[in-house]
């Protein structure tokens, strides 16, 4: 069995695992709320955004329905994988895996697939259900490339916070402390990181909040380079030609490979350092 | 003698533990460990590695099992009359470690498939390991509807994947009940005759008893003895003692002074007497029967661990006792260095 395959079918079972627990059960509905339930809301022909605005073509619907993977589909990512390792841990199980003769990085590739696939197959589905919600609410399919982009930032931004979540759970040596610091991070990306723009706008001298203020909008979108959230936003905004917050294409698409790859990096070195 | 399936030479790990500094919160030392190890596993053979709470056995069988790497020291391997060194030891070992809680909705048998797939192994021939540990019923039973002792037998199974050479076992006995431990210790029978070397970590030593081959002595991060049972029991000269028991009361023991015996020890409460001694047992029991001395019961009396550990350090019991509730884990020859790692 090459490591690829080893890799590949212990990720499986971990998925097939966490797809069946209850913990998903619970989550599914909160999804549904989240995907389909906001792209129903944001494709209604009378709806009206703060400042006026109407969204009126299917990418721009989708793109406020993200709303929806970053408040849900990345808590429930973080939900699935905070005890990813703690657990194993506690029960005594880690130490029976790391006694295994597969490379502790492969185990690492392992978890991460494992987990992040457990939460995108059921996020993927409804992402489906969310375009074809926004073809019968619109009348209008979103183009090939726009799905494409719209479903690899997804995919990502899942995958960041499950890596998150891992790290937490690599670092906690109690289940407690891995879901505090997963949820924190959750939060503080999710919640606070306006506060932190707003911030660093003001220590600046960027008028706070100004959409129309060239000088916000510039440093709002070099601060979301900073956020996962930040960088899935930026993402997507490649496909919407009307916005234009300074961030070229090539700069999101750079700065989602960093985030990906600077936590796997951490995880791995996590993972070597690992004692039972 | 069969040439050594693995010998490790001078091995030492020490744990990192965390010693935050103001300027530097996440700040490691070098801390407790395992000091100076050699030892060397013989197939079909199986060591018993006892030792206090605290003395490093975990530590040690971590490191044997490839868990904790080895920060100093060799492992070799004697192959077609050479001596290898062995780089990855988790290919050649398989490692149960004390009282896995196996927990989850996985099977049995998909638990073993993923840890098989794990080495490496595509194919999946789990019935006949499933039958030698006893748990050929329970393949399709999910991991959190097993009791503790199907638990120590998958745990068991998962040590036994890929046939390794060398197993480890790490306080095996703990959480069984006699019949369990008697099924249990009949299977690592069954495993010595098919020449896997096994190494048994325990702080009772009676549970080993009539298992053991050889024995390993460990006190803080050491090994303080190393060997055949009974030639360590000679060197610590713990072997020959006898426990002699009778009615009534013995005046004096003087009688047995001109038969070079130490007596140990002895103890009367008026309706009955017991002494313990070392040495010629039939003479004792002679010189007793010349005396008129009623002699009820006779047995040799196998030494405990506080008595192993006393005899190997040379400390009293007292001694022995305050120091394992201290520092136990710090390595004696090396207490009082605590460099940064």
């Amino acid at each position: 069995m090459n490591d690829l395959r080893r890799v590949l079918s212990v990720a499986r079972r971990l998925r097939k695992e966490r797809l069946s627990s209850i913990r998903l059960k619970v989550m599914l509905p909160i999804l549904v709320l989240f995907l389909p339930g906001l792209a129903w809301g944001f494709s209604d022909p009378n709806i009206v955004l703060p400042g006026g605005h109407r969204p009126d073509t299917a990418m721009e619907v989708l793109f406020y329905a993200s709303l929806g993977v970053v408040f849900g589909a990345t808590m429930c990512g973080v939900l699935m994988a905070f005890d990813g390792v703690s657990k194993d841990r506690a029960s005594g199980m880690l130490e029976v895996r790391l006694a295994q003769p597969m490379p502790r990085q492969h185990q690492a590739a392992a978890l991460v697939l494992g987990h992040a696939q457990a939460i995108l197959i059921p996020v993927y589905t409804l992402l489906l259900l969310t375009v074809a919600v926004v073809r019968f609410r619109m009348g209008e399919w979103p183009s090939l490339g726009e799905l494409v982009v719209y479903g690899l930032s997804t995919g990502l931004i899942v995958v960041w916070y499950t890596l998150f979540a891992l790290l937490a759970s690599t670092t906690a040596r109690e289940q407690g402390t891995a879901i505090a610091f997963g949820v924190g991070v959750w939060f503080f990306f999710t919640f606070l990181w306006a506060l932190v723009t707003t911030m660093v706008a003001y220590v600046s001298g960027v008028a706070v909040g100004e959409p129309n203020d060239p000088g916000w909008v510039a440093l709002e979108g070099m601060l979301d380079m900073l956020s996962p959230n930040g960088v899935y936003h930026h993402l997507l905004e490649t496909q919407l030609p009307t916005v234009d917050r300074g961030i070229a294409a090539w700069q999101a698409w750079l700065a989602a490979l960093v985030w990906t790859v600077i936590p796997w990096w951490a995880l791995h070195r996590r993972m070597e350092a690992l004692v039972p | 003698m069969a040439e050594p399936v693995l010998t490790f030479t001078n091995v030492h790990h020490r744990h990192a533990v965390p010693a935050p500094k103001a300027w530097k919160p996440w700040a490691k030392q070098a801390g407790a460990g395992i000091h100076g190890i050699n030892l060397s596993l013989y197939p079909g053979q199986v060591l018993g590695l006892i030792g206090p709470n605290g003395a490093g056995k975990t530590t040690l069988l971590r490191v044997m099992a490839g868990v904790l790497p080895l920060r100093e020291g060799t492992v070799t391997s004697h192959e077609n009359g050479f001596d290898r060194p062995v780089h990855d030891l988790r290919y050649r070992t398989g490692h149960m470690p004390e009282q896995v809680r196996w927990q989850g909705t996985m099977t049995v048998m998909e638990i073993l498939e993923q840890l098989s797939e794990m080495r490496g192994h595509g194919d999946h021939h789990l019935g006949p390991l499933l039958t030698m540990v006893g748990l050929q019923g329970r393949s399709e039973e999910a991991l959190d509807r097993l009791s503790q002792g199907m638990r120590q037998r998958l745990s068991i199974a998962a040590a036994l994947l890929g046939s390794p050479k060398v197993l480890l076992l790490d306080e095996p006995f703990n959480g069984l009940d006699p019949v369990a431990a008697e099924a249990f210790a009949s299977l690592i029978r069954r495993l010595i005759e098919k020449g896997v070397s096994v190494v048994i970590s325990s702080h009772m030593v009676t549970q080993l008893e009539g298992l053991i081959d050889r024995i390993a002595l460990m006190h803080r991060g050491q090994l303080l003895d190393e060997g055949p049972l009974n030639e360590v029991e000679k060197r610590l000269m713990l072997d020959g003692r006898y426990r002699l028991e009778g009615p009534g009361s013995m005046t004096s023991t003087a009688f047995l002074e001109p038969l070079r015996t130490e007596i140990l020890s002895t103890a009367s409460n008026g309706d009955s007497w017991s002494l313990t001694v070392r040495g010629e047992a039939e003479a004792v029991l002679d010189a007793c029967k010349a005396q008129g001395v009623d002699v009820q019961s006779w047995a040799p009396v196998k030494p405990n661990l506080v008595e192993w550990l006393c005899a190997a350090t040379g400390m009293s019991f007292d001694d022995i006792s305050l120091d394992v509730a201290s520092s136990a884990m710090v390595p004696m020859a090396t207490a009082e260095v605590m460099e940064d790692e």
